[in-house]
């Protein structure tokens, strides 16, 4: 699958690459520590965010994305603090994410789902009122999107009707409809087979390739290590190692880590 | 057509306005209000006192009614942003308890006398108290209002309202600003709300505080829910049932409340769509119908 | 007046609204579903209470039986309306319950039920004394106001914290599923939850109908909103919450009344109130995200 399309999508322009620094953040939430000094650079290339359950991963997510507010620290992104803007506006700078609990928009179809996110740009504006968002322009860049994650057979079944694996990709479609610089996923391999996996590592490799730096959250180590060029190990709110995934493989404190979770589930 | 008649199609039409504007607000952005008489009352004593008491004409008391309830909408919009769902309806009905307030204890807005002898609209030098010319000119506007919801919907500010109303974590992760496309929605919806105030309050003459209740935001909400929230053809046909229906049959005005009580109930056990909302039983039926004939 | 006349007066409309407001503030607890309609079942509760009054001349057994009847109305709204609207979207059991309310007050205003005018209903004091001290003064009325209240209250505490069916509430309010899964009988649960928050607004609508020796259709109204004021300001759900918040806004609206007076009516202030703590507070005085 992920064939790239013959013209270019016109939304993804590759540039310099983007540059997003998490300076000493931290978060907390009533009396239980989240975050805690958390520092992370990310330019180009794929970053794993693992971890066991309750590390903070998803609460990192929703800071940098400015769902949440952070305790204490900055985001910044391209020179520019985000961490005090509104969600809609960090997608504005070029960040765009997905849930690790889906939310595609279910009454729409496939299509204008994707179409959503191509209205990015035009929503701050007050011609929004005005324009009309089906257009040949938006028709064929959003079908460009949905060859690029394959989804073009379901483009015209309603979003909720699609399984789960479907509606997965179909978030990270939305996503690329907004121009992302950076892209962040949230376990987009969860429910997935094998096979789907690996066609979704495929994707993800290409839309790298395509000049998105990708921040991707990842239960699964085997998939996270085959799939990123660095890899942070988050474990109760602090990160405690960082690298290479073949170094972060062998580090001790990764494996203390997920054998004492093991042991907790036991 | 007689008089009477006459004046159940100029209420029906008001009342259609009244429930496209509202289904803007609740089928469009997703935001549930059970104040929506509040708009149209505003609606109606600024067109009022503007021509009443200030000697403006229809005209500018109708444009203004529009404007003034738009901005209102806007205002009254703002708790929108902070609270959701219950919390959200639990504020429009407080916000409908407290505009009918101010009408009622506000010298300005008349109290409870309300404010008479509002005069009917003239246009190219002829008055017109109700009559032919009233009724078209309630029903272009119900047609405006119809025409408004349509091609929004065609538009990004549609879109927008839909990622609003389907999933506000995901409509901010495509770039809605949720707060703003909701103070939109209420601006929108109450500017139409309010020009059909303008509209009600010159056909009768007189406005009181007691018109535009509780009750009565109740009433607009159940032609919305009834016909069948968010579509278009739903509200339009909601309106005209339960307007024109209590209006014609003696029965059914002495038990409109229970009518409109029960007929909500029901619909929302057995088609919680609307009667001709998408997937519902008649509207499922009636696309069959037409594609068979065609 | 002295501000502890004030305050024992204000402990008399606060007891009203714990009455009524904790009916519903456990079904929006255990349902999530706004019951609007809780102010009809109110209404019902007074006005049986004045037609078996009487009938039997007993209030004691008039009381009971309203409540009874109240609480049986509550079964019948759940079992027949919410009960096949409980994985629906939240919006389908609202409007059912706007339109249960509106349905039934409308009934009661027909000549074959209440008609539209007031009602006496002269039980009085039920034949309770007059408390008087020094600083503040109890009208038999108010006496059996705080008398049935409190016991209503602390049998209600009783069932809540003691009996299995309590226990299996709290769970219910908690997590539906998670209770269910552990064995809990969902349906008998919120079917009980129903016929005693129903019984404790029937016995809301006798009291006040006896204390301003008035019933009428639409008494319900005023109350309803604002045992929607106060269990948003107790944080919608909390039992403890709401018998708080209840005696805040009783307190507060008799002192601004006392001593401001108002230029509003005192209801529109409440709806006032509420909408600028809301902003403050989105999710009431005690409700969490």
């Amino acid at each position: 699958m992920a064939q790239l399309p013959s013209q270019s999508i016109p939304t993804l322009t590759p540039e310099s690459p983007p540059r997003l620094e998490v300076r000493s953040v931290s978060k907390r939430f009533g009396g239980l520590q989240a975050l805690k000094d958390v520092n992370i650079i990310h330019e180009r290339g794929i970053l794993g965010l693992i971890g066991p359950n309750g590390a903070g991963k998803t609460t990192l997510f929703n800071i940098i994305s400015g769902f949440l507010k952070p305790t204490e620290g900055q985001v910044i992104f391209n020179g520019q603090a985000i961490h005090t803007r509104r969600p809609h506006q960090i997608v504005e700078m070029g960040i765009a994410r997905t849930f690790q609990i889906v939310k595609p928009f279910a009454d729409m179809t496939v299509r204008e789902n994707v179409i959503s996110g191509l209205g990015m740009p035009i929503y701050p504006r007050w011609l929004a009122l005005v324009q009309r968002y089906r257009t040949p322009a938006t028709l064929q860049a959003s079908e460009a999107i949905l060859r690029l994650t394959d989804l073009t057979v379901w483009a015209e079944a309603r979003a909720e009707s699609l399984p789960i694996g479907l509606q997965r990709r179909l978030e990270i479609a939305r996503a690329l409809a907004t121009g992302p610089r950076l892209l962040l996923l949230d376990e987009p391999a969860a429910g997935l087979t094998a096979a789907e996996a690996e066609d979704l590592a495929q994707l993800i490799r290409t839309l790298n390739a395509q000049g998105i730096s990708i921040i991707v959250i990842e239960h699964n180590m085997t998939f996270a290590m085959g799939l990123c060029h660095r890899i942070v190990v988050l474990a109760q709110g602090e990160i405690i190692a960082q690298g290479p995934p073949e170094q972060v493989r062998h580090d001790e404190r990764v494996i203390n880590a997920y054998l004492g979770q093991e042991d907790d589930n036991a | 057509m007689s008089d009477y008649v006459l004046s159940v199609a100029v209420f029906v039409g008001i009342w259609v306005t009244l429930a496209l504007s509202l289904n803007i607000l609740t089928g469009f952005a997703g935001q549930v209000s059970l104040g929506h008489a509040a708009f149209f009352g505003i609606g109606a004593y600024t067109s009022a006192i503007l021509t009443a008491n200030y000697g403006q004409s229809f005209w500018t008391g109708f444009a203004l009614a529009i404007l003034i309830t738009g901005m209102t909408g806007a205002v009254l919009g703002l708790p929108s942003l902070r609270v959701r769902h219950d919390f959200l309806v639990l504020v429009t009905m407080g916000v409908n308890f407290v505009v009918v307030a101010l009408f009622k204890y506000v010298d300005f807005f008349g109290g409870a006398m309300g404010i008479v002898n509002i005069p009917a609209p003239s246009l190219f030098g002829h008055t017109f108290r109700g009559g032919a010319p009233y009724l078209i000119l309630v029903w272009v506007y119900a047609l405006a209002t119809l025409g408004v919801s349509w091609y929004l919907s065609k538009t990004w500010t549609g879109m927008a309202f839909n990622t609003v109303r389907l999933d506000e974590d995901a409509a901010a992760a495509v770039g809605v600003s949720v707060p703003r496309f909701k103070i939109y929605a209420f601006a929108i919806s109450a500017a139409l709300a309010g020009g059909a105030g303008s509209l009600y309050a010159h056909f009768i003459g007189s406005v009181f505080p007691d018109t535009f209740v509780f009750l009565e935001s109740i009433a607009i909400l159940s032609m919305v829910i009834f016909g069948g929230v968010g579509t278009l053809r739903g509200p339009i046909v909601g309106a005209i049932i339960l307007k024109a229906a209590p209006e014609m049959l003696r029965f059914v005005q002495d038990y409109r409340f229970t009518l409109y009580g029960a007929l909500l109930v029901l619909m929302m056990l057995f088609q919680p769509m609307g009667l001709l909302g998408d997937d519902s039983w008649l509207w499922t039926k009636l696309q069959r119908l037409f594609r068979k004939g065609s | 007046m002295s501000w502890m006349q004030n305050l024992s007066n204000a402990m008399v409309l606060a007891a009203i609204y714990i009455l009524m407001a904790s009916g519903l503030t456990m079904v929006y607890g255990v349902l999530k579903v706004l019951h609007i309609a809780h102010a009809a079942v109110y209404t019902v509760g007074a006005f049986a209470g004045v037609l078996i009054y009487t009938w039997v001349g007993n209030f004691w057994l008039a009381l009971f039986l309203a409540m009874v009847i109240s609480g049986l109305l509550g079964i019948v709204i759940y079992r027949g309306t919410y009960f096949y609207m409980l994985d629906s979207p939240r919006t389908v059991p609202l409007i059912a319950s706007i339109g249960l309310y509106v349905m039934i007050t409308d009934l009661l205003q027909k000549d074959f039920l209440m008609g539209p005018y007031q009602r006496a209903f002269p039980a009085q004091g039920a034949g309770l004394p007059r408390i008087e001290t020094r600083f503040f003064t109890l009208t038999p009325k108010q006496v059996l106001i705080l008398l049935v209240a409190v016991a209503l209250m602390a049998l209600l505490y009783v069932v809540l914290t003691k009996t299995r069916i309590g226990l299996g509430w709290r769970g219910a309010a908690q997590d539906r599923e998670m209770a269910a899964s552990v064995g809990v009988n969902l349906n008998r649960v919120i079917s009980l939850n129903f016929f005693l928050g129903s019984a404790l607004a029937g016995a809301a609508g006798v009291l006040v109908g006896v204390y301003n020796n008035s019933v009428f259709a639409t008494m319900g109204d005023v109350v309803s909103y604002k045992a929607f004021i106060i269990i948003v300001l107790g944080g919608m759900g909390s039992l403890p919450g709401a018998v708080l918040a209840s005696i805040i806004l009783a307190v507060a609206e008799n002192f601004l009344v006392a001593t401001v007076g108002y230029v509003l009516p005192r209801d529109a202030i409440a709806f006032l109130v509420l909408i600028v703590f809301l902003m403050y507070r989105p999710h009431g005085l005690l409700g969490k995200e």
